[in-house]
């Protein structure tokens, strides 16, 4: 199979747009609701499932052929898992303060159902060359939401637009002080829970637009 | 359909390699993390203590800083100076050897930052208070480790938290505001820390005890409320102490 065929760019494609894992599906959207709040720590956590999504998806792809079906969802997890305390301990030891700020969210992608979904629907069934470009698409299908939701919620919630660096974040643009004078505020209710939900929706709503989705009523 | 046997073998292989796997990515970075706490540990210490940000970019600069300015003793419970470890000494639970952080310049105190640790909501919330010399009003607060809510709770590790025990808004007699730290001591000099208050501080002038009192957290009543007990009772461990670098400025 060729990397740039039709088929492998269809792979790559249809999660980020038509099939998007968050927008379409629906999966994953609990670190996408807790990991928006500043946009560095979305850019880090899309890398840290890029990894982690890919990686996965292509060892079950390998071993696909050798996993006893019964247990398959044990396999998964178990590579899952590693894979994932992999990334925590890196993080842990390479970007520390990053790895405060997203916590327990770095451990709770083992549970991202965008992962496991993956193993179980695509690199069960296929090789390992296609499972690599699913992973690649779905986690740039999953770091595409994230990154304009937090893009939003930074923006507006906090005044600021934050990019990652080794250590706290280097903050590329902050709203002047002189808006905050004329009387500009920020929506501290985007910062909260809440608003990333009600930035997901319009999120998902555009998105859903945009790829032309109807849903059977 | 696989045999039993060959099920048990294998996932006994992918145990074996994935548990290799772990063990070998974490022999390699253990060095390096344990280096990134024992700086994280410093610098909240350092922040507390008012140093500038610029000191404390990296790691190296951070070990430097608390080498040359960080005069680290322990004390007992009666103000009497105890051998110690300092690094070692786990300020949840032992009660007895108490690390003292003091900022000198030339031999003269500037500061002391005092290790502050209790439960909140879910964990156990570690920090460091720092005083100035007079042992009565703050000079920093600081949060490193905890496992509260992020954006609730959480929020203990913030600026605009933090910031809340050093800017105390009082009146000047030509109606302009000034603002001054927080202060731990009451007129008679007792002890009544600081107070976490539910919802904003009142600052009219009814209210005699907003030199105590501090904002709480919308949402997070159980941390404020927790931080308020931990700090009370970390300060009163201290009093001795403090009383005595108040009198003698050292201990």
């Amino acid at each position: 199979m060729e990397l740039f065929s039709t088929e492998s760019k269809k792979i790559i494609n249809d999660p980020i747009n038509v099939n998007n894992p968050i927008s379409l599906q629906v999966l994953g959207i609990c670190s996408a609701l807790a990991v928006t709040i500043r946009l560095d720590q979305a850019i880090i956590m899309t890398l840290a499932v890029l990894f982690v999504l890919t990686s996965s998806n292509v060892i079950l792809s390998l071993i696909r052929n050798y996993i006893p079906a019964r247990v398959r969802i044990v396999i998964m997890l178990s590579v899952i898992a590693s894979l994932v305390s992999v990334v925590d301990e890196l993080l842990k030891a390479y970007l520390y303060d990053m790895s405060k700020q997203l916590s327990v969210f770095v451990g709770l992608i083992i549970t991202n159902c965008i992962i496991m979904g993956r193993a179980e629907a695509f690199a069960l069934k296929n090789g390992p060359s296609k499972a690599f470009l699913d992973g690649v698409g779905n986690s740039m299908g999953y770091g595409l939401i994230i990154i304009i939701v937090s893009f939003f919620r930074e923006l507006f919630g906090a005044g600021t637009i934050t990019l990652p660096d080794g250590g706290a974040g280097y903050v590329l643009w902050s709203i002047p002080d002189s808006w905050y004078a004329a009387g500009y505020e920020n929506i501290g209710l985007l910062v909260l829970s809440p608003g990333a939900f009600i930035i997901l929706g319009l999120v998902i709503w555009f998105q859903r637009e945009m790829a032309g989705v109807e849903e059977d009523a | 359909m696989y045999s039993n046997n060959y099920t048990l073998g294998f996932v006994f292989i992918v145990t074996i390699i994935l548990g290799t796997m772990l063990s070998f990515t974490k022999e390699n970075v253990k060095d390096l993390q344990d280096q990134n706490l024992k700086a994280d540990v410093q610098k909240t210490i350092l922040r507390s203590l008012n140093f500038d940000e610029n000191l404390l970019l990296t790691n190296e600069s951070i070990e430097q800083t608390f080498k040359n300015y960080i005069d680290a003793k322990c004390v007992d419970v009666q103000g009497q100076i105890v051998e110690c470890n300092i690094e070692e000494v786990d300020i949840e639970k032992n009660k007895d050897v108490l690390p003292v952080y003091m900022r000198v310049s030339n031999e003269k105190i500037e500061g002391i930052a005092l290790p502050i640790a209790g439960k909140g909501l879910w964990s156990t919330i570690f920090g460091y208070i720092a005083l100035n010399p007079d042992t009565e009003s703050v000079l920093g607060i600081q949060f490193y480790k905890h496992g509260e809510t992020p954006g609730l709770g959480g929020e203990v590790e913030k600026k605009w938290f933090t910031d809340n025990f050093v800017n105390h808004p009082q009146k000047q007699s030509n109606g302009e505001l000034k603002y001054i730290p927080k202060k731990i001591r009451d007129k008679n000099g007792k002890i009544v820390s600081i107070t976490v208050i539910k919802g904003g501080v009142d600052y009219s002038d009814s209210n005699n005890a907003s030199i105590h009192q501090v904002d709480g957290i919308s949402g997070a009543t159980v941390t404020a409320d927790g931080v308020t007990d931990f700090l009370l009772e970390d300060l009163l461990r201290y009093e001795k102490t403090l009383n005595k670098i108040r009198d003698y400025g050292t201990i």
